[in-house]
Protein backbone atom coordinates (compact mmCIF):
# COMPACT_ATOMS: atom_id res chain seq x y z
CA UNK A 1 0.00 0.00 0.00
CA UNK A 2 3.10 2.27 0.71
CA UNK A 3 4.38 1.62 -2.80
CA UNK A 4 1.35 2.51 -4.38
CA UNK A 5 1.15 5.95 -2.24
CA UNK A 6 4.17 6.46 -2.96
CA UNK A 7 3.75 6.22 -6.96
CA UNK A 8 0.73 8.37 -7.04
CA UNK A 9 2.80 11.27 -5.04
CA UNK A 10 5.87 10.61 -7.79
CA UNK A 11 3.11 11.02 -10.85
CA UNK A 12 1.65 14.37 -8.53
CA UNK A 13 5.11 15.53 -8.42
CA UNK A 14 6.09 15.27 -12.20
CA UNK A 15 3.03 16.08 -13.76
CA UNK A 16 2.81 19.91 -11.64
CA UNK A 17 6.84 20.56 -11.79
CA UNK A 18 5.91 19.79 -16.10
CA UNK A 19 3.63 21.80 -15.21
CA UNK A 20 5.21 24.81 -13.83
CA UNK A 21 7.76 24.20 -16.32
CA UNK A 22 5.79 25.36 -19.18
CA UNK A 23 4.53 28.39 -18.10
CA UNK A 24 5.96 31.62 -18.85
CA UNK A 25 4.14 34.29 -16.41
CA UNK A 26 5.65 34.16 -13.47
CA UNK A 27 2.22 34.67 -11.66
CA UNK A 28 0.72 31.82 -12.71
CA UNK A 29 4.15 30.02 -12.26
CA UNK A 30 4.54 30.67 -9.18
CA UNK A 31 0.93 29.50 -8.15
CA UNK A 32 1.56 25.51 -9.60
CA UNK A 33 5.17 25.66 -7.67
CA UNK A 34 2.91 26.44 -4.47
CA UNK A 35 0.83 23.13 -5.36
CA UNK A 36 4.30 21.11 -6.31
CA UNK A 37 5.47 22.27 -3.12
CA UNK A 38 2.13 20.39 -1.31
CA UNK A 39 2.84 17.44 -3.35
CA UNK A 40 6.34 17.72 -2.60
CA UNK A 41 5.27 17.42 1.26
CA UNK A 42 2.89 14.39 0.44
CA UNK A 43 5.78 12.79 -1.19
CA UNK A 44 8.02 13.36 1.61
CA UNK A 45 5.04 12.10 4.42
CA UNK A 46 5.10 8.90 2.67
CA UNK A 47 8.38 7.89 2.47
CA UNK A 48 8.70 8.70 6.14
CA UNK A 49 9.91 11.76 6.17
CA UNK A 50 7.92 14.04 7.86
CA UNK A 51 10.71 16.39 9.18
CA UNK A 52 11.34 17.57 5.50
CA UNK A 53 7.35 17.61 4.46
CA UNK A 54 7.32 20.15 7.65
CA UNK A 55 9.90 22.35 6.81
CA UNK A 56 8.92 21.94 3.03
CA UNK A 57 5.26 23.21 4.12
CA UNK A 58 6.61 26.00 5.68
CA UNK A 59 8.25 27.23 2.98
CA UNK A 60 6.38 26.34 -0.03
CA UNK A 61 2.92 27.33 1.16
CA UNK A 62 3.49 30.84 2.30
CA UNK A 63 7.39 32.29 2.09
CA UNK A 64 8.09 31.34 -1.41
CA UNK A 65 4.94 32.82 -2.95
CA UNK A 66 5.06 35.94 -1.07
CA UNK A 67 8.53 36.44 -1.92
CA UNK A 68 7.80 35.29 -5.53
CA UNK A 69 4.89 37.59 -5.93
CA UNK A 70 6.94 40.76 -3.99
CA UNK A 71 9.99 40.59 -6.90
CA UNK A 72 6.81 40.37 -9.70
CA UNK A 73 5.49 43.31 -8.08
CA UNK A 74 8.77 45.06 -7.80
CA UNK A 75 9.94 44.10 -11.42
CA UNK A 76 7.09 45.29 -13.04
CA UNK A 77 7.07 48.34 -11.31
CA UNK A 78 9.89 49.40 -13.16
CA UNK A 79 13.21 51.24 -12.91
CA UNK A 80 11.37 54.43 -12.20
CA UNK A 81 11.44 53.91 -8.24
CA UNK A 82 14.75 52.09 -7.72
CA UNK A 83 18.16 54.03 -7.23
CA UNK A 84 19.87 52.52 -10.35
CA UNK A 85 18.94 50.95 -13.11
CA UNK A 86 18.35 47.79 -13.90
CA UNK B 1 -3.63 -3.39 3.30
CA UNK B 2 -4.60 -0.48 5.42
CA UNK B 3 -8.45 1.37 4.86
CA UNK B 4 -6.36 4.92 5.75
CA UNK B 5 -4.17 4.79 3.63
CA UNK B 6 -6.47 3.46 0.69
CA UNK B 7 -8.71 6.77 1.55
CA UNK B 8 -5.74 8.77 1.32
CA UNK B 9 -5.04 7.40 -2.13
CA UNK B 10 -8.91 7.76 -3.27
CA UNK B 11 -8.41 11.55 -1.82
CA UNK B 12 -4.83 11.80 -4.11
CA UNK B 13 -6.66 10.64 -7.18
CA UNK B 14 -9.96 11.54 -6.91
CA UNK B 15 -8.97 15.29 -5.49
CA UNK B 16 -5.88 16.67 -6.20
CA UNK B 17 -5.24 15.34 -9.41
CA UNK B 18 -8.34 17.58 -10.75
CA UNK B 19 -6.89 20.26 -8.70
CA UNK B 20 -3.94 20.10 -10.60
CA UNK B 21 -5.61 19.79 -13.94
CA UNK B 22 -7.09 23.02 -12.88
CA UNK B 23 -4.25 24.57 -11.72
CA UNK B 24 -2.32 24.12 -15.41
CA UNK B 25 -4.93 24.71 -17.70
CA UNK B 26 -7.22 27.08 -15.88
CA UNK B 27 -7.65 31.05 -15.97
CA UNK B 28 -6.32 32.93 -12.76
CA UNK B 29 -9.45 33.16 -10.60
CA UNK B 30 -10.30 29.55 -11.36
CA UNK B 31 -6.47 28.95 -10.17
CA UNK B 32 -7.15 30.67 -7.11
CA UNK B 33 -9.98 28.71 -6.16
CA UNK B 34 -7.88 25.36 -7.22
CA UNK B 35 -4.96 26.64 -5.09
CA UNK B 36 -7.01 26.76 -1.86
CA UNK B 37 -8.98 23.42 -2.20
CA UNK B 38 -5.62 22.31 -2.85
CA UNK B 39 -4.89 22.64 1.08
CA UNK B 40 -8.15 22.04 1.74
CA UNK B 41 -8.11 18.46 0.13
CA UNK B 42 -4.13 17.91 1.79
CA UNK B 43 -4.98 18.31 4.92
CA UNK B 44 -7.28 15.00 5.29
CA UNK B 45 -4.51 13.19 3.43
CA UNK B 46 -2.02 13.80 6.26
CA UNK B 47 -4.37 12.99 8.68
CA UNK B 48 -5.22 9.79 7.12
CA UNK B 49 -1.86 8.91 6.13
CA UNK B 50 -0.36 9.87 10.00
CA UNK B 51 -3.51 7.15 11.22
CA UNK B 52 -2.42 4.69 8.47
CA UNK B 53 1.71 4.49 8.94
CA UNK B 54 0.45 4.95 12.58
CA UNK B 55 2.41 7.51 13.08
CA UNK B 56 0.32 10.45 15.65
CA UNK B 57 2.95 12.88 15.63
CA UNK B 58 2.69 13.49 11.87
CA UNK B 59 -0.80 14.91 12.74
CA UNK B 60 1.46 18.39 13.13
CA UNK B 61 1.59 18.54 9.54
CA UNK B 62 -1.77 18.93 9.23
CA UNK B 63 -1.68 21.46 11.86
CA UNK B 64 0.76 23.24 10.26
CA UNK B 65 -1.08 23.10 6.77
CA UNK B 66 -3.76 24.10 8.14
CA UNK B 67 -2.41 27.37 9.45
CA UNK B 68 -0.45 28.63 6.40
CA UNK B 69 -2.98 26.98 3.72
CA UNK B 70 -5.69 30.41 4.08
CA UNK B 71 -2.59 32.54 4.88
CA UNK B 72 -1.07 31.16 1.40
CA UNK B 73 -4.53 31.87 -0.44
CA UNK B 74 -4.71 35.12 1.31
CA UNK B 75 -1.50 36.17 -0.21
CA UNK B 76 -2.43 35.77 -3.54
CA UNK B 77 -5.93 36.88 -3.06
CA UNK B 78 -4.15 40.49 -2.17
CA UNK B 79 -1.86 40.36 -5.29
CA UNK B 80 -4.43 39.37 -7.42
CA UNK B 81 -6.62 41.81 -5.95
CA UNK B 82 -9.63 39.40 -6.07
CA UNK B 83 -10.84 36.38 -3.73
CA UNK B 84 -13.69 34.72 -5.80
CA UNK B 85 -16.66 33.20 -4.12
CA UNK B 86 -16.50 29.35 -4.21
CA UNK B 87 -18.88 27.03 -2.93
CA UNK B 88 -16.83 24.00 -3.88
CA UNK B 89 -13.93 25.16 -1.33
CA UNK B 90 -17.12 25.37 1.39
CA UNK B 91 -18.82 22.25 0.16
CA UNK B 92 -15.52 20.06 0.60
CA UNK B 93 -14.62 21.95 3.91
CA UNK B 94 -17.44 21.01 5.17
CA UNK B 95 -17.65 17.46 4.37
CA UNK B 96 -14.44 16.22 3.40
CA UNK B 97 -12.68 17.47 6.49
CA UNK B 98 -15.45 16.22 8.89
CA UNK B 99 -15.74 12.96 7.07
CA UNK B 100 -11.87 12.61 8.04
CA UNK B 101 -11.94 14.03 11.39
CA UNK B 102 -14.51 12.04 13.13
CA UNK B 103 -13.22 8.64 12.16
CA UNK B 104 -9.86 9.53 13.25
CA UNK B 105 -11.69 11.05 16.79
CA UNK B 106 -13.33 8.05 17.48
CA UNK B 107 -10.77 5.39 16.77
CA UNK B 108 -8.11 8.27 19.12
CA UNK B 109 -10.68 7.95 21.60
CA UNK B 110 -11.14 10.75 24.29
CA UNK B 111 -7.58 12.43 24.94
CA UNK B 112 -4.87 15.15 23.95
CA UNK B 113 -5.10 13.13 20.46
CA UNK B 114 -8.20 13.56 19.60
CA UNK B 115 -8.56 17.32 20.92
CA UNK B 116 -5.35 18.30 18.29
CA UNK B 117 -7.89 16.67 15.91
CA UNK B 118 -10.45 18.61 16.72
CA UNK B 119 -8.56 21.30 16.46
CA UNK B 120 -7.12 20.82 13.25
CA UNK B 121 -10.56 20.04 11.62
CA UNK B 122 -11.79 23.59 13.38
CA UNK B 123 -8.99 25.32 11.91
CA UNK B 124 -9.34 24.32 8.21
CA UNK B 125 -12.88 24.88 8.07
CA UNK B 126 -12.66 28.38 9.95
CA UNK B 127 -9.83 28.86 7.52
CA UNK B 128 -11.19 28.07 4.50
CA UNK B 129 -14.91 29.69 5.09
CA UNK B 130 -12.82 32.59 5.36
CA UNK B 131 -11.34 32.20 2.15
CA UNK B 132 -14.10 30.98 -0.06
CA UNK B 133 -16.70 33.68 1.20
CA UNK B 134 -15.27 36.39 -1.46
CA UNK B 135 -14.23 39.41 -1.89
CA UNK B 136 -14.29 41.38 -5.53
CA UNK B 137 -13.38 44.39 -4.08
CA UNK B 138 -9.49 45.14 -4.01
CA UNK B 139 -7.66 43.86 -0.90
Amino acid sequence: MDEVLIAIAVVLVAAAATAAVFHRDPLRQSMVLSLLGLFLALLYTFVQAPDVALSQLAVGSAVTPLMILLTVRKVKRGPRSGSEDR
Amino acid sequence: MNGWLLAAAVLLVAGLAPVLWTMAVGEPRTRLVAQNLSTVLACPVFLLAAQGFGRPSYTDLALVLAMLGPAGTLVYARFLGVLPRSRVVLGTAWTVVPATVLPLCVVAGPGRAMAKLLVIGVLVVAGNTVTSAGTDRHG
